[in-house]
Parts: structure tokens; C-alpha cells; sequence
């Protein structure tokens, strides 16, 4: 039911002309790009691929998912004819990088627990525009952490 | 046709991309718990959460005083702001107590901030930024209440229940322990404790349900050295306060997310615990619900409770007892002082727990009556389902958690007080792991209230002299041995009263409103007072009325003018 309800989104979204810059409105829909699961090498290392394509203002995937919590290499490909950046959430302090016109560039994140993590690209209005992502941390705290109590019902 | 794509210029850590240093020098790699212990001769620091372990935060700097404060004037100003999407966009607040260890500031901010500044000019010496996933459970906004320093570490929890300890000089992280279950609803926002070779934490969560609960930790690996739950299992002493075969412990509340004191001749920590979870739904929990709205004196060598006092028995109206237990001596007796969400002045002998006296502290309290003995009485709380009560105070209480202070030389008590009222009606609701589990509909009054900084004698209870204000303060009180109290208001003043009359001798408008500590110090012989300011938080439950005051990120630095 989730996944039919969610190709009706994206066939609206569509169809509203949110899909793109200057479409149906100004700009695009935020975390609206796309979504991508990390690749994750026998040795636990993860990895993703994120691109800005041309025009579109977006990350894409602008989703991207691991299973679990750790630390993940994102290389990004700007396709883009304008320059951007991206302001990627790590343990410690943002990780920050350029991105010219027709750059690649890697950037290595720590991230130590489930949910969703905000990246963008903090210049002009970028990040209004549609170069917002999301990196989700799938799965459960450390089993010391969690309470002693039996399982619990969740929504 | 492949694309030839150039090199991006390699990632940097945003911080190097500001005016940090990266570097502070070693202060705290002397910093023993021998020192904390006697932090109070030591005034040019403020070395731990309240000044000392006693919790009375009171400084003996006194360059500061009623003759002169008419000219205390910024010495200068630190900001932050907040970047791009976070958790709660619109409720991160400024709330915590600044650090200073000789000359050097470590203070925290909201979503995992953590700065260290020259306190002197002001200069950023390095920043550390933990990432915080912005859909973390909170019930009460994107803040934290400050860290621990010791042994050349600074010790941080953080929103997304994890206690960090950083290297003091340089923000670089050496270990970093999970500490809570963000899957089940809790976070983290108290400021760390200090106590021989562990650091306390404390949990927060009881509006997820959670089951509440206090950590140490060993200084020096993270590992953690013991875990006490304040809801018992069955079995458990205080089990028979909860019903016998139902799973109401399970979810039971009382965390821990105020910072308690701690008496190192009788080695207890004075802790205080939170609501019981639902928050306004008691039918599904018959019973007094221990631990829940309790201090509870722990034993820090192995977590064992050794005595507990429940302020508020089945709680029905959010009256979280996690405010400070202010230690202080009377006629050769240990005692300690308590202001409570329940609007009343407890003083409790703090060698074994019993009442001493209990007197209301707030003008409006209407929910019930606690008795000179101790008795409490309910008479106005949510019962039958979708009937609204009106009660006071207000489910932010008479205090908030913002802090009371006491002054050894005026023998005064100084509490900010609430005075605000709230409509709320039973609407019960299954238990879902991670969702907000109140158990009713709650309306905060906007109209109505009013405020005080209230001073009252150590030796009665009664009521001395009040500074009345028009709207509920809600900030931490600091007094000093200047005769002085300062508390910021909402509107954005910090003011500056006589500790012995309550006049009035000085304000400044800050901008923002204050829900925070404020701490003094002095570097080269000149006392400073600190005040972090940043509105925000759980507005919506201790001053509804404030809720489009505008927000905020500086903390405000103020000293007299130099010769």
C-alpha cells in the first residue's frame, strides 16, 4: 500500500510540474530527487554516489539510506553548470566541500545513530530552491543503551 | 561519451572555515575532583553545573555589587545562529549554565553544539558539533543545559542520547558511549556531573513513555559503572506503588534530565526525578508511582537509592520534581531545599529524607494541598475523559526547572516563580513506542499570569521580599556576594536586584528572552557575569503568552567598565 501510495506522489508531483525548477512553481520539492541505498563492502565500509543534475537544483538520489549506523564515503558528481557545495553532518564538526561546475569530490561522514540527517548546499538559496538531501540511519541503538523492559508496541 | 569531471576542492571541517583558534590552553588537565569539591575557593572559576556541589549557585565575587552594578555594561557577545534544517527549527533555545575554567568558557548550545571561548574577549577557541538526526524525540525543544569539565575533558550529552567526552584543549572527541534508546523516545539534555572518577547522566523521555533513569560512567573509557531505573521492576523495592500484573512500569517515567547536587561527606547525590508517564492519565497507573517526582539520595559508589522523598504522589499534572535540591546548613542540621513544580518550599533533612517544613511559594495553587506534616490532599485534576479542568499552577509549574539560589551571607532563598494557570482534559490513548504519550489535551493560559523573583528566609520558609514582574519568570536566578541577585525576564531584561530588599538597580535589554543559567567569574582581577540568551524551548507550556517572542543565539558577556 506505502509504495503504491508513493508512485501516486511522484506521478503528481509530476504532473504538478514540482518536479523541476521553474515548473509548477518557483523551484523544486524539497527531498523530492530521488532515494538510494548505501553500498556496504564486506569490511562494513559504505558508500553512495550522490549527483547534481543539470538544471534541477537537487541532489539525486537526494535520499540516501544506510542500514545502520557508522561511517559513510559520498562522492559527488556535479553535472551542474553552476557551482554549489555541500554541508554534510559528520560527528565532530559539518564536513564542507566545493563543487564547481563539472567537479567530483568525496567526503567522509560519521554518523552514530538512527534517523534523518539534514545536508544541503549552504550558499544563495540552494537549499530553498531543492539542494536539501536527507542521510537516513536505519536500525536500533546499541543493546547495553536500550531500556530493560520488555518489547514495546510501536506504530 | 564519458564526462571528464575536475577534482573538487578537498572537504573541510566547516569550523576551520571561521575565526577558532582550534587550540585553548590545558586548564582543565589539573582540574581533579579534589578541586571540585572545593570549587567554592576558587572563585574566579565556575567549575561545575551550580558554581559547587551544594547546588546554591552563589559566587563569592563581589568587584560586582549593589553600589555599583548601575554601570555594568557588555564586555562582549558571543552568537551562533542556527544552520539549515534541524531538530525543532522553531524551539531551539539557549538554556545552558557557562562553564569557566581560568580564564576559559565551555558552554553548550542546542542540536549538539559545544563551544569553547576565551572568556575574556570573546574569541572562539575551537567549536564541537555533534550530529543530531533532526526527527529525535523531543518534547520540550532542541536545547541542553551545559557540560561537566575534569581531568583535561569536557563531558557532553547529547540530544540524541549519547555522552561524549571531548579533549579540553582542542574539541577532539575521545570517547563517545550510547546512552540512551532514541528508538524508544528518550534524549539527553542535562549537564553532566562530576563525582570522584565518574561522570552522571541523567535520562530524558517521560512524555515517549520511557522508563526513566541515572548513569555513571567512568571518566576516563565511557564505560559505563552502574545504571539505576527510577520506575522499580516487579519485585523491586517501590514495586507495590504501580499495579501488581499490569506494564505500566514498563513506560513509567521519572527521568532524570536536571543536574542534581551532591554532599560528598554523607556521599549522597541528591537527584530529582520527573513525571510519571502518561503525564495527566493516572487511572492507568494506581498507586503513589515511585520513583516518579521524587529526589531520590543515591549512593554514587554503586547507584543504590538510599532514601527518597516523593513531592508529588500520583502525579496528575505534570509536576516533575527535577529542580534542584539546594544544600544548606541550619542550627548544625544537613538540610536541603527544594522548589517545586507543585508550587511549594520544601526543606527536608537531607541525612534521611525527612520533612522539615513545606510552605507554597506561588500565589494561585488550586490542583491540591500538601498539609504541614507532609499530606497530600488532591482536589482539581483531569479524571473523566474529554471533561476539561482549569488548575494552577500550570503543568510548567510554579518553577520550571530554571533555578533557584541561595545566599549564605543574606540567608535567603531567591526562586523565579510562575504564576500561570492550564486547561487540560483526560484523553487516553494507547501506548506506542516513541510517540508522545500524555494522555490528554493540555491548553497552557496566554492570559492571566504573572511573575516574581520571591526571596525567603532559610530559617522559616516565609516569605521575605518579592520583585514582581507581569509575565512568569522563567529563567535560573544568580546571587553573589555583591548583594545581588540577577534574573533575565522573558521580555529579554536581565536585572539586577538588592539580595537583602529586592530593589531594583539595573536592567539590559538583551533581545531575546532568558531560559537559561547565568554564571560569574573573573579573569585578571575582573569579575564578569555570563549570560547565555536564546528564547525557545517548551514555550508553549510555561508561557504560551510568549510564543512569538523572537528567538535567539548570543550569549551576553557584562563586566564594569575598566579603569
Amino acid at each position: 500500500m506505502g509504495r503504491v501510495r508513493e508512485k501516486q506522489l511522484s506521478q503528481v508531483v509530476t504532473e504538478l510540474g514540482l518536479d523541476k525548477q521553474n515548473g509548477g512553481t518557483i523551484g523544486r520539492l524539497l527531498n523530492h530527487g530521488g532515494i538510494g541505498q548505501v553500498e556496504e563492502d564486506a569490511n562494513g565500509r559504505m558508500k553512495i554516489q550522490i549527483r547534481i543534475p543539470e538544471d534541477e537544483l537537487t541532489y539525486s538520489p537526494s535520499i540516501a539510506v544506510m542500514p545502520h549506523a557508522g561511517e559513510l564515503e559520498i562522492e559527488f558528481f556535479n553535472d551542474d553548470t553552476n557551482t554549489h557545495c555541500a554541508q554534510v553532518p559528520s560527528n565532530g564538526d559539518y564536513q564542507w566541500i566545493w563543487l564547481p561546475n563539472g567537479s567530483r569530490g568525496k567526503v567522509t561522514v560519521t554518523l552514530d545513530g538512527p534517523g534523518y540527517y539534514w545536508y544541503g548546499s549552504n550558499v544563495g538559496n540552494d537549499e530553498g530552491r531543492g539542494l536539501t538531501g536527507a542521510i537516513v540511519v536505519m536500525g536500533d541503538v546499541d543493546e547495553a543503551a536500550k531500556l530493560d523492559r520488555p518489547a514495546q508496541p510501536r506504530p | 561519451m564519458t564526462q571528464e569531471y575536475i577534482d573538487a576542492p578537498p572537504p573541510v571541517a566547516l569550523g576551520n572555515l571561521s575565526a577558532a583558534t582550534h587550540n585553548a590552553p590545558p586548564v582543565t588537565k589539573d582540574l581533579t575532583y579534589e578541586r571540585i569539591l572545593d570549587a567554592r575557593s576558587e572563585p574566579e572559576n565556575w567549575i561545575t553545573y551550580y558554581g559547587a556541589y551544594d547546588g546554591k549557585r552563589f559566587s563569592p565575587l563581589d568587584q560586582i555589587n549593589a553600589d555599583n552594578v548601575k554601570r555594568l555594561s557588555p564586555a562582549f557577545v558571543f552568537q551562533s545562529g542556527s544552520q539549515g534544517i534541524h531538530a525543532g527549527p522553531s524551539t531551539y533555545a539557549f538554556e545552558a549554565a557557562p562553564l569557566i575554567v581560568d580564564g576559559v568558557m565551555f558552554v553548550s548550545g542546542w542540536d549538539g553544539f559545544l563551544w569553547c571561548i576565551d572568556a575574556k574577549t570573546g574569541q572562539t577557541l575551537w567549536q564541537y558539533k555533534h550530529a543530531i538526526p533532526f526527527d529525535v524525540s523531543l518534547c520540550c525543544g532542541n536545547v541542553n543545559r551545559g557540560v561537566a569539565v575534569a581531568e583535561g575533558k569536557v563531558f557532553l550529552a547529547t540530544l540524541n542520547a549519547h555522552v561524549v567526552a571531548l579533549d579540553a584543549e582542542n574539541g577532539e572527541k575521545i570517547w563517545d558511549t550510547t546512552h540512551g534508546d532514541v528508538r524508544a523516545g528518550e534524549s539527553a539534555t542535562v549537564a553532566p556531573l562530576v563525582v570522584k572518577d565518574m561522570v552522571i547522566v541523567g535520562s530524558s523521555g517521560g512524555e515517549f513513555g520511557s522508563r526513566g533513569h541515572l548513569d555513571a560512567y567512568n571518566i576516563e573509557t565511557g564505560e559505563r559503572v552502574w545504571r539505576r531505573y527510577m520506575v522499580p521492576k516487579p519485585g523491586e523495592p517501590g514495586s507495590e506503588t504501580w499495579p501488581d500484573d499490569g506494564e505500566a512500569w514498563q513506560r513509567g517515567g521519572g527521568n532524570c534530565w536536571v543536574t542534581g547536587t551532591y554532599d560528598p561527606e554523607l556521599n549522597l547525590l541528591y537527584w530529582g526525578t520527573g513525571n510519571p508517564a502518561p503525564d495527566f492519565d493516572g487511572e492507568v497507573r494506581p498507586g503513589d508511582n515511585l520513583f516518579t517526582d521524587s529526589v531520590v539520595a543515591v549512593n554514587p559508589d554503586n547507584g543504590e537509592i538510599v532514601w527518597h522523598y516523593q513531592y508529588t504522589p500520583h502525579d496528575l499534572w505534570d509536576y516533575d520534581s527535577n529542580m534542584e535540591n539546594i544544600l544548606f546548613e541550619q542550627d548544625g542540621r544537613k538540610l536541603l531545599g527544594h522548589f517545586d513544580k507543585n508550587g511549594y518550599f520544601f526543606v527536608l533533612d537531607r541525612t534521611n529524607g525527612e520533612l522539615v517544613r513545606v510552605t507554597p511559594f506561588v500565589d494561585r495553587i488550586n490542583w491540591g494541598e500538601i498539609d504541614s506534616d507532609g499530606k497530600v490532599t488532591p482536589s482539581i485534576y483531569p479524571e473523566k475523559e474529554g471533561e476539561e479542568v482549569h488548575f494552577y499552577p500550570g503543568p510548567a509549574g510554579g518553577k520550571e526547572w530554571t533555578h533557584a539560589c541561595f545566599n549564605p551571607e543574606t540567608e535567603l532563598f531567591y526562586c523565579p516563580v510562575q504564576d500561570t494557570g492550564s486547561t487540560i482534559a483526560r484523553r487516553r490513548r494507547e501506548f506506542k513506542e516513541g510517540m508522545p504519550y500524555w494522555g490528554a489535551h493540555v491548553i497552557v493560559d496566554s492570559e492571566d499570569m504573572k511573575g516574581s523573583v520571591s526571596a525567603f528566609s532559610a530559617s522559616t520558609s516565609e516569605e521575605v521580599w518579592r520583585w514582581e514582574t507581569e509575565l512568569p519568570m522563567c529563567a535560573s536566578v544568580l546571587t553573589t556576594a555583591g548583594n545581588l541577585v540577577f534574573a533575565g525576564e522573558p521580555s529579554g531584561y536581565l536585572n539586577a536586584l538588592d539580595a537583602r530588599t529586592g530593589e531594583h538597580l539595573w536592567r539590559f535589554q538583551c533581545g531575546s528572552g532568558h531560559h537559561s543559567s547565568p554564571t560569574t567569574y573573573s579573569v585578571d582581577g575582573r569579575q564578569y557575569i555570563a549570560v547565555p540568551v536564546g528564547w525557545g524551548a517548551w514555550v508553549e507550556g510555561f508561557l504560551p503568552g510568549m510564543m512569538g517572542g523572537p528567538h535567539g543565539s548570543a550569549i551576553f558577556v557584562f563586566a564594569l567598565p575598566e579603569e
